[in-house]
């Protein structure tokens, strides 16, 4: 066990009081913050600036958007694990938790409800009562019909859960900005990856 | 207190950071990313690969039995291995009991602060499938990771 996994919650008993703890107190100790605003509107401008790039083609805007945010997640893992010490999740039922309770309490300070999972148990939903990126916006006509405004959390969550070995599809299904009841955001486990071995070991 | 050498391995099973010390007067002697395809890094990561395997095996499946330490008769192998697949290897004298607290510092305020907030820096250092498993030849270059290393561990080294 890595040293640092006994101020880690256990998984088994009363994670989820625990887990919220450790997460808030992370929040409150290790996170540089910034102004939610400034944040939101920064997202905003370079979100219209793609739609202009793009001649308002919002499937490219979606791709670019995602693309943005797999780069930001293949790093942001490290930063997350630096800060947490976590170790791999033994099931998705525990990374559902820790994705929600966890990772979107550290850097976006708001804790998404987990449902809506798969009978299989290899997809669920995040539903994000707030979303800090999309506070003030409201979308033109023309982009209401295809644009994921807050596409690049799919691809932040989609590199990020990549880099630990979970090969997932992440995607919105709806969004409260397109006149739907809820923000969706689906998380599907395709599966898990293996570690490498050196070559000429297998 | 002395610490030997100080290791990095990737996720592609690839040695991507070595440093080590050799004179104890002077601690900027020594080599840095000079070992990466010699047979000592091959070595150390398949020492560290099977008693990983091993301690794996044996703890219980809810809880991850995650190797911390190995001991010889002279060394001691302190190993910090994060959830992303990265391995931070120190070796030390038998001295040192406990050193992840060193290690930890070492993957997230030094890795993580000049490799991974750095843009220009890759993250991923294999850059075709022929340099994954074990094969690559890429290695830490950035010069405020270097510097970082050797104002943090430079002390200790002696």
């Amino acid at each position: 066990m890595s040293a640092s996994t006994n101020s880690v919650p256990n998984s088994s008993t009363g994670s989820k009081k625990s887990l919220k703890a450790f997460s808030d107190d992370i929040w409150k100790n290790k996170t540089a913050k910034i102004n939610a605003e400034l944040f939101t509107l920064t997202y905003g401008s370079i979100v219209s600036q793609l739609c202009t790039d793009y001649e308002r083609d919002f499937v490219k805007v979606n791709n670019q958007l995602f693309l943005m945010g797999y780069n930001i997640g293949m790093r942001l893992i490290e930063d997350f694990l630096a800060r947490t010490a976590l170790p791999r999740c033994e099931s998705l039922a525990k990374t559902s938790e820790v994705v929600s309770k966890c990772a979107f309490k550290i850097f976006l300070n708001v804790t998404p409800q987990v449902g809506n999972w798969s009978s299989s148990q290899d997809a669920f939903s995040l539903f994000l009562d707030e979303n800090p990126l999309s506070d003030f916006v409201e979308l033109p006509m023309d982009a209401a019909k295809e644009l994921w405004y807050s596409n690049i959390l799919c691809g932040v969550l989609k590199g990020a859960l990549e880099m630990v070995q979970m090969d997932c599809d992440v995607f919105f299904t709806s969004d409260v900005l397109k006149g739907d009841q809820t923000t969706e955001l689906r998380v599907k486990l395709n599966r898990v990856l293996k570690d490498e071995i050196p070559a000429g070991e297998d | 207190m002395a610490i030997y050498s100080f290791w990095i391995f990737d996720r592609h099973c690839n040695c991507i950071f070595d440093r080590e010390w050799t004179l104890k007067t002077n601690p900027s002697s020594g080599t840095t990313n000079s070992k990466l395809n010699e047979d000592t890094a091959k070595l150390l990561y398949g020492m560290i690969f099977s008693l990983r395997s091993i301690s794996q095996k044996l703890g219980s499946l809810d809880s991850f039995n995650e190797i911390r330490t190995i001991a010889t008769a002279k060394y001691r192998a302190h190993i910090l291995c994060t959830a992303s697949g990265l391995w931070f290897v120190l070796l030390s004298d038998l001295k040192q009991e406990d050193l992840s607290q060193v290690l930890r510092y070492l993957y997230s305020e030094i890795y993580v602060k000049t490799v991974v907030y750095n843009w220009l820096s890759p993250v991923d250092f294999a850059e075709t499938a022929n340099e994954k498993r074990g094969q690559g030849f890429r290695k830490i270059r950035n010069r405020q990771f270097l510097l970082a290393v050797e104002q943090f561990l430079g002390p200790m080294v002696n």
